[in-house]
């Protein structure tokens, strides 16, 4: 066998075999959308609901009353404008407009009248439920004296609602690339340096590019990995949808492995223990996890912040897979932040080879 | 498969030249110069050992041969070819065994033996090497799973795996127990009546006395003396050694001052060497000597104050004792 691809195999055999780093990486990206899936997947145990109220009037007052006293309803009454921002902000399920005209229908008089629902697409599980309270509790109202009020057909509100899973993926596919990316070659490599194992293979007539480049190449080939497993998880169990091109993932996705992989590279000519490799992977990784929008959007970091996460690698891998997986955005929009996440993977790769010490 | 090597650096010599030529090596780090002036040759088919305590110097010389680290000064021709200059056809024909285990983790020895076997141009089928090293039933054993001298089969099963002409190993059985030690003793004579070179760095006197067939003693970055150990120890371990525990009062001037004794090593213990052994045991345990009286406040059973007393032959150890004034194993 060919030795690049040799040494590249015995990385990425090794790495699967090694549970205790999985755990760590595509474990903890498992685990955080099954917490992020309880706290927000659940089964309607709560719907939020803002209503528009165009009648004023005692009719309206009860109905919406009604709707009030449904376990696990939250009503608030909004003006037109301020709940449709509510609905885009995903603050809240869906939108319930009534009529002007709404207490004369109700008392039989004039023109029957519809009250409309405005839900979000996205998530059918909280759409069905939604629609079934609101369609339950305007029937009851009808069937009270009050014939001429229906509901209305659901009407899809212009929102490209995103769920939390369908935020939480590509979320999760940076925590990975970061993750996984900055470790395994940090940690790995600095361990074979100090066991002797790059000395061993010294000993033999491979070149010493080929060791280090099957090194990196190796690295990313796990990252890859677990991205395809996470990917699997987050559609088939976690229920999680790409809005956007699978194709286009993938300079996002190769650039950001590139990038964090050199990051993690640039480690080991720093650390001489795999303790320091540890201490520094946490210190590039930690920071990073918080301070890139993986966890929730950066707009709501304070400007400081969102500057220095703007020079570092993972908001623009973040953007990327957001704009491409939640938002249905094309090569145009992503280009910036691949162009910034190439120059990372050359920077961070040319200083670690010119850098790398043996022994 | 015929390649153009480099032009051997001793051609026309044909079966005279040596396998390793070594000439005025020298390394340093920082202050300290770990090898310092070595020279040597190893001829065909020999096992030649390099014996001195951790530190002398032994591996980085090793290294340097090997192609692994670049000396400050001096050359080194490996098979006709000059590592300095071609490090790499030198390490085509090499096999090298680290004192380190220096495998990767999570790896099965048969994976283990497949990774090295890709790193050359030829190498020897995995299935001949796990059967050679009475390795197959723990082919699929991870490596971290073997015992020492498992351990030590694979590492030097390793060195074997694109037949080279030349074999160095460093400490083979270093940490081994002694069963396991008998075994690899037995793998390297088998290297040997292969018709191999083997260069081995010990400091086991046992091992360099039985495996090897000159042995370059190495300290402080120089070789001291090299020779095969039966002269060494003729030239340099003459007569017999007395070694006892340290006894107060007895110090190594009135030792000096007792007829036959030709020298007197106080460490851990206390050596004295001899021609005379009758002589100076009778002056020793003579129950008159200052140093038999018990001390004052002792508790008295201190009749003959001379304990643990061992006599015995030269070996290897006291020619390195002879050479250097201190033990190996310090």
């Amino acid at each position: 066998m060919n030795s690049f691809r040799a040494l590249t195999l015995n990385r990425v055999r090794a790495s699967v075999r090694d549970r205790t780093s999985l755990i760590f990486t595509l474990g903890l990206a498992v685990l955080f959308m099954v917490i992020f899936g309880l706290l927000f997947g659940g089964n309607g145990a709560s719907i939020a609901l803002d209503i528009v109220d165009n009648d004023h009037s005692q009719a309206s007052a009860a109905y919406v009353q009604q709707l009030r006293d449904v376990n696990g309803v939250t009503v608030h009454v909004k003006s037109h404008a301020g709940a449709f921002s509510d609905l885009k902000d995903d603050s809240v399920n869906a939108v319930l407009v009534i009529p002007g005209g709404f207490a004369l229908a109700a008392a039989g008089q004039g023109q029957p009248q519809q009250v409309a629902l405005y839900q979000a697409g996205g998530d059918t599980s909280t759409t069905a439920i939604v629609d079934a309270v609101v369609a339950n509790v305007t029937a009851g109202f009808a069937g009270r004296g009050h014939p001429s009020i229906s509901l209305g057909a659901p009407q899809a509100a212009a929102v490209n609602q995103i769920t939390e899973m369908d935020y939480m993926l590509p979320s999760m596919i940076g925590y990975i690339i970061l993750f996984s990316g900055v470790n395994y070659v940090a940690i790995g490599l600095v361990e074979m340096r100090v066991k002797q194992v790059l000395r061993r293979f010294r000993a033999t007539p491979v070149r010493p590019g080929t060791i280090l480049a099957a090194q990196v190449a190796g690295g990313m080939l796990i990252v890859l990995l677990q991205i395809c497993v996470l990917v699997l998880l987050g559609m088939f169990v976690f229920g999680a949808k790409n809005y956007g091109s699978w194709l286009l993932l993938i300079p996002p996705v190769l650039l950001g492995t590139a990038a964090f992989v050199g990051i993690g590279f640039l480690i080991t000519s720093i650390a001489k223990t795999s303790e320091a490799a540890r201490a520094l992977a946490a210190m590039v990784t930690f920071p990073l996890m918080f301070l890139s929008g993986i966890f929730f959007p950066m707009t709501g970091l304070p400007e400081v912040v969102q500057v220095i996460s703007r020079i570092l690698p993972l908001a623009w891998a973040s953007d990327a897979l957001h704009q491409v997986m939640n938002n249905g955005a094309g090569f145009s929009a992503i280009t910036t932040d691949c162009l910034v996440m190439a120059a990372w993977a050359v920077g961070a790769i040319t200083l670690a080879t010119w850098r790398f010490r043996w022994d | 498969m015929i390649r153009a090597e480099p032009m051997p650096a001793g051609v026309g010599l044909g079966e005279e030249m040596a396998d390793i030529d070594v000439t005025g090596l020298v390394k340093r780090y920082g202050a300290l110069t770990a090898v310092d002036g070595v020279s040597f040759a190893v001829e065909k088919s020999e096992v030649f050992g390099m014996l001195g305590p951790n530190g002398a110097g032994k591996t980085t010389t090793l290294e340097i041969i090997e192609g692994l680290r670049r000396p400050d000064a001096g050359t080194v021709s490996v098979l006709g070819t000059d590592v300095l200059a071609h490090p790499e056809t030198v390490k085509e024909r090499i096999g090298v065994q680290l004192q380190a285990t220096a495998l990767p983790d999570f790896t099965k020895v048969r994976e283990a033996i497949e990774l090295f076997a890709s790193l050359y141009r030829h190498a020897r089928p995995t299935a001949e090497l796990l059967a050679e090293f009475n390795l197959e039933e723990k082919a699929d054993a991870y490596t971290d799973k073997l015992s020492g001298g498992q351990m030590q089969r694979l590492t030097i099963a390793l060195a074997l795996i694109n037949d080279p002409d030349l074999v160095f190993l460093d400490e083979p059985t270093t940490g081994l127990d002694p069963q396991a030690r008998l075994n690899i003793w037995t793998v390297i004579e088998g290297i040997r009546k292969r018709g191999k070179t083997v260069v081995l760095t010990t400091h086991y006197m046992e091992e360099a006395e039985r495996l090897c067939d000159r042995v370059a003693v190495i300290d402080r970055g120089h070789i001291v003396a090299l020779d095969s150990p039966r002269h060494l120890i003729a030239q340099h371990a003459a007569g017999t050694t007395v070694e006892f525990a340290r006894v107060p009062g007895l110090d190594a001037e009135i030792l000096r001052r007792i007829p036959g004794v030709d020298r007197v090593v106080v460490d851990g213990q206390v050596s004295v060497t001899t021609r005379t052994p009758e002589t100076v045991l009778h002056a020793l345990l003579d129950p008159q000597a200052p140093w038999a009286r018990p001390a004052a406040g002792d508790d008295g059973e201190g009749e003959g104050m001379i304990r643990d007393l061992v006599v015995r032959h030269g070996t290897l150890e006291d020619v390195f004792l002879s050479l250097t004034g201190r033990s190996l194993r310090e």
